[in-house]
């Protein structure tokens, strides 16, 4: 498997101000890579260029084989990508929106309606193909875009912010359709976003950007152990000297001062059933089991000291947009 | 070649869907033909007068102004809207397409045009019944000489809309052209009897050769200012340079 996206060293600068700082990753076919960061961290200017929408100012990035600077429409050809502002036509119908984007792409006759009908099946508005988009609710034009950007059968899909203004149920929606996608396409996915729990949720690796420039990069659980392990809190019924708990899985044992055990591990999910066998076995009674994990949010606030949140937009204009246009 | 015609297709899809405004549209020409030119019309109801106007009454005389008009305005909104179609709108998916930009926004300017040219042509059919003597195979000509005035702002438009970074700009720019290049275009009084530094203005006034050859067809020779020749010859290169720039201005746009 080789890397659908390469990027190395990309800068984009707007007069003085420094959008890009400097970024290199690469992202491997068939997998979903997720761009976390705050707003205005560079995440939707990174994006633009990689989409051959904005020239870098320096650089070199390289998505489905092909240089986005030398070669863009060779790129435009193998890529698709949902905006984070809505782009469809309000005054016409779902099918018309599909079919308009098709026929750009070169797509025509049977084999446009067709797929055209699949995909909208696919994200649950074949039944509203009649409608037009601008009484759709956001959720719904959303699963639009996506259908949309999936007409060309793109090798890389670029997915910016897909869930922003979306109330949690919708969310959820939108990421089951992100996983099918993936698994049904075997589709290169890069997705940007402010959520943790969504790069969590859909990302096998992400990379953390604040500021222009990325701060960490791997899989969640990687991240996560910049932090540290996780830590088990136990409250055992036994005398005050065998409170500390030996195993090899155990990294790191400590008696707090209420009485309980932190016990540091690797992955507390895994440890816990080894941990009640340990118990078991030298008959300690455990009488309470708490655990915490770290959170992409610990992560962040880790690498930064702040944390990410959902700060005021780069552009009042475009939240105002799409107040209006996602109802 | 399919970047093209399916902009053309969309242009004119969005107008059959939006028809309020399309109504919206048409009522302020129509204000400008009843109130301003009606009432006038009594005014100039005179020999004295219909000299001033080419022998004509004034409703003949306005008539090609209006549409003119009508078609300068929304050509010349229809691009500025460029700008935000750019930031919220289609042609992001345009420019990210791996079809022709420039045949995509070709496409976009005729579609605009046609839908335009409509419009303009159901403000003249208004006039007829209104005005004394309107030709009436005038009409087609007529709208052949809006075609190239529509182009002519829509290309000038798109080309304003991709320069402009904000909405801001855009109730200034409109307002700073549109007003004085509707008066300085002969459309609602004659270009000779203007102050000489005035005549200048609408020598370089680009409506001035659509309204003069409007006249040409639709009242005749003797109310027309120029040569046909020499008006069709001005919209045509007009509508060829700027259609020509905003298709360059688009091929080299960028978003962010």
């Amino acid at each position: 498997m080789g890397d659908a996206i390469i990027v190395e060293n990309l800068i984009k600068k707007y007069g003085d101000f420094e959008a890009v700082k400097g970024v290199s990753f690469r992202v491997k076919q068939g997998e979903i890579f997720a761009f976390l960061g705050p707003n205005g961290a560079g995440k939707t200017t990174t994006v633009h260029v990689l989409t051959t929408l904005l020239k870098p100012t320096s650089g070199r990035a390289i998505v489905a084989g092909h240089d986005v600077v030398k070669e863009p429409m060779e790129v435009r050809k193998r890529i698709g990508i949902v905006f984070q502002d809505t782009s469809l036509d309000r005054e016409l119908t779902a099918w018309e929106n599909m079919y308009i984007h098709g026929r750009i792409y070169g797509l025509k006759g049977s084999e446009l309606k067709d797929k055209i009908e699949r995909l909208l099946k696919f994200v649950e508005l074949w039944e509203f193909k009649d409608k037009p988009v601008k009484t759709f609710s956001g959720g719904m034009q959303r699963r639009l875009e996506i259908a949309r950007s999936l007409l060309h059968e793109p090798e890389v899909l670029f997915l910016d912010e897909p869930t922003i203004g979306l109330d949690p149920q919708t969310r959820a929606h939108i990421w089951d359709y992100i996983q099918a996608m993936k698994e049904e396409h075997n589709m290169t996915i890069f997705l940007t976003t402010h959520y943790m729990d969504e790069a969590e949720q859909l990302a096998d690796r992400i990379a953390i950007i604040d500021h222009g420039k990325i701060i960490a990069e791997g899989t969640a659980e990687e991240l996560k152990k910049l932090v540290g392990n996780d830590v088990i809190y136990l409250k055992l019924d036994t005398p005050e000297e065998l409170k500390c708990l030996q195993g090899e899985f155990i990294r790191g044992c400590k008696v707090l001062p209420d009485g309980r055990v932190a016990l540091e591990v690797d992955n507390a999910a895994e440890a816990l059933p080894r941990l009640f066998e340990l118990a078991n076995e030298r008959g300690i009674k455990i009488i309470e089991v708490t655990y915490h994990r770290p959170t992409l949010n610990d992560v962040f606030l880790h690498l930064t000291g702040r944390e990410i949140r959902d700060e005021s937009p780069e552009n009042p204009m475009a939240a105002f947009m799409r107040m209006r246009m996602r109802r | 070649m399919d970047a093209l015609t399916t902009m053309i297709y969309r242009q004119i899809k969005r107008f059959t869907r939006a028809r309020s405004r399309v109504v919206g549209m048409i009522i302020n020409p129509l204000i400008w033909l009843v109130f301003f030119g009606l009432g006038w019309s009594r005014v100039f109801d005179n020999p004295m007068a219909r000299m001033v106007f080419g022998g004509v009454d004034y409703l003949t005389f306005l008539a090609p102004g209006i549409f003119a008009m009508t078609v300068f305005n929304m050509s010349f909104m229809g691009g500025v809207s460029v700008i935000w179609d750019k930031q919220f709108g289609f042609l992001k998916e345009l420019l990210v397409a791996p079809a022709s930009r420039k045949a995509g926004i070709l496409g976009r300017m005729i579609g605009d045009s046609l839908v335009t040219l409509a419009q303009g042509a159901i403000i003249l059919a208004l006039t007829y019944p209104l005005a004394e003597s309107l030709r009436l195979s005038g009409f087609i000509p007529a709208l052949g000489i809006g075609f190239l005035l529509s182009m002519a702002f829509l290309g000038f438009g798109v080309s304003v809309a991709l320069k402009m970074e904000s909405m801001e700009g855009f109730q200034m720019v409109v307002m700073v052209i549109m007003l004085p290049l509707t008066f300085l275009s002969g459309a609602m009084y004659p270009i000779d009897t203007m102050p000489d530094w005035m005549k200048v203005l609408a020598y370089i006034n680009p409506l001035t050769y659509a309204v003069d050859g409007a006249r040409h067809f639709l009242i005749g020779e003797h109310v027309a200012k120029f040569a046909l020749v020499t008006d069709i010859g001005v919209l045509a290169l007009l509508a060829f340079l700027l259609v020509g720039i905003a298709m360059i201005e688009f091929e080299k746009a960028t978003i962010g």
